[in-house]
């Protein structure tokens, strides 16, 4: 029998967390890192988003997070030495009813204290920048001029090189069967071929995050749920920003390539899981972007496709390390957040791994918090249902 | 290499599919994301019999082996407008 291979830190889930991830502590020097994923790199939420990027939210929290990853994001392709097409175009949440402008307006103040660019933008200057837009839906928004898209393949990607020029070792299509402890303490993995041992697995497997912690005996308190998007045939520019839309509940953008891209939930959530499309969700969309951009009706539908995510109590993401459980570490429950969320999550997770601190912009997403009455309330986020990036 | 297109949505020859699987996108499906094949207005109908053949033999993987790239709806591009009338929708199919 061959000796088992031995990695000092095991990553479950080649997507865009888990990569930036890798990368992050190959920058450190943490020693041998491994990336298992069940399927081929970036095959799961990293692969299906919005692209959307912005750190304008409502809470503390959540802006320290997401503008620590904008910040990133800025030089991200010098940096991982791949182009992954960041496009700094401005991102808008619409207001479409005076509720939801006085709530952009509170947000925006905590944006501003907290030193974000943001600014609130009446009917006419929203019409002025996106003139496509159906007038009778907007009465304004919030305006985050540094907000913007990125390709998400490519930073996927992007992400793999940079790591694997470091000597981070990624396996596609190895699925990891069991996670091993002995006395609290993880001493491996094994995966569909192999015992594999090692001290640190981080969890980062997005949707499929509760069955990889239950492996190891861990309960995670993540709800899942499906969304789906839909792309256009390549049209005439029409839509220079991302878009959100609190109201219809819907987040686009327009690619490079010319296609409009964009997602939209229903008001209840689809409890089926598969990755095939619904007829209900493609007719929703049809109707809430036919809305928003008349020019849309006669546009034409080029491909419908659908991604999973996980969702904790408070629709924050969980990271840091498991009580309890020594070497096991989350960084999951990004719940649709997780690829603008990429390159500040796996930057921050390995301080918080090599150093043994926990960096202040994870502290408030720490996986403990729901037991010690925690929580973050994020008004951006309603329940199960907001927009997306 | 001759210059053959494979793929007439994206204007893709056989040599940039050739230089893809050389660096690094392997599988069909990064294959797929990184040149747009599959992904263009016939979403694969056209392309995919040149891409698959051109995968498998610069590849050595046989074609019977393959699992083409799911092929999503709609059949063929349909105007958003004729998915949502705006009176009297169909909701509940």
């Amino acid at each position: 029998m061959p000796r088992p291979k031995h990695y000092d830190i095991v990553i479950i889930g080649g997507g865009v967390q888990g990569l930036s991830l890798a990368y992050n502590l190959a920058l450190r020097e943490t020693g041998k890192i491994a990336v298992f994923d069940k399927s081929y790199i970036g095959s799961g939420a990293s692969g299906r988003n919005g692209e959307m990027i912005r750190s304008a939210f409502g809470s503390e929290e959540w802006i320290r997070l997401f503008d620590t990853s904008l910040r990133l994001w800025e030089t991200l392709s010098a940096e991982l030495d791949f182009n992954v097409m960041f496009t700094r175009c401005g991102y808008l949440v619409l207001a479409s009813t005076p509720e939801d402008l006085a709530a952009c307006r509170t947000n925006c103040k905590r944006q501003n204290a907290m030193g974000l660019k943001t600014r609130m933008l009446n009917a006419g200057e929203v019409a002025e920048l996106i003139p496509s837009l159906n007038p009778q839906a907007t009465v304004g928004g919030v305006f985050q001029k540094e907000g913007g898209v990125a390709r998400h393949d490519a930073v996927v990607w992007a992400y793999a090189r940079a790591a694997r020029r470091l000597g981070v070792e990624i396996f596609p299509y190895t699925e990891i069967v069991a996670v091993n402890v002995d006395t609290a303490k993880i001493t491996g993995v094994r995966t569909i071929r192999e015992n594999v041992l090692t001290g640190i697995v981080v969890n980062a497997a997005g949707a499929f995050a509760g069955q990889v912690a239950e492996m190891a005996g861990v309960k995670l308190l993540l709800d899942v749920y499906r969304l789906e998007m839909i792309v256009t045939e390549p049209l005439k520019p029409f839509l220079q920003v991302a878009l959100s839309s609190p109201h219809f509940l819907a987040y686009m953008h327009q690619t490079a390539r010319g296609e409009f891209a964009g997602g939209a939930e229903p008001q209840n959530l689809s409890p089926y899981l598969g990755l095939k499309n619904t007829r209900h969700a493609v007719q929703d969309m049809a109707r809430k972007f036919g809305s928003l951009f008349p020019g849309l009706r006669g546009a034409k539908l080029m491909r419908q496709w659908a991604g999973i995510v996980a969702k904790s109590p408070d629709r924050g993401p969980l990271l840091g390390a498991v009580d309890g459980l020594e070497g096991f570490f989350l960084n999951a429950g990004w719940g649709g957040y997780g690829f603008m969320g990429s390159p500040a999550g796996g930057r921050l997770m390995a301080e918080l791994i090599t150093d043994g601190q926990v960096p202040d912009a994870l502290y408030p997403f720490n996986p403990d918090r729901f037991a010690t009455g925690q929580a973050i309330v994020e008004p951006t986020i309603i329940g199960a249902a907001e927009d997306k990036g | 290499m001759s210059k053959k297109m494979v793929c007439f949505c994206q204007d893709l020859t056989d040599a940039d599919i050739v230089r893809a699987i050389k660096e690094g996108y392997d599988h069909l499906e990064t294959l797929k994301r990184f040149t747009g094949a599959f992904m263009g207005p016939c979403q694969g109908k056209m392309c995919a019999a040149n891409v698959v053949k051109l995968y498998a033999e610069t590849t050595g993987h046989p074609v019977e082996d393959l699992r083409i790239p799911t092929m999503r709806p709609p059949v063929e591009p349909i105007s958003l407008g004729s998915l949502a009338p705006e009176k009297g929708g169909d909701d509940d199919a």
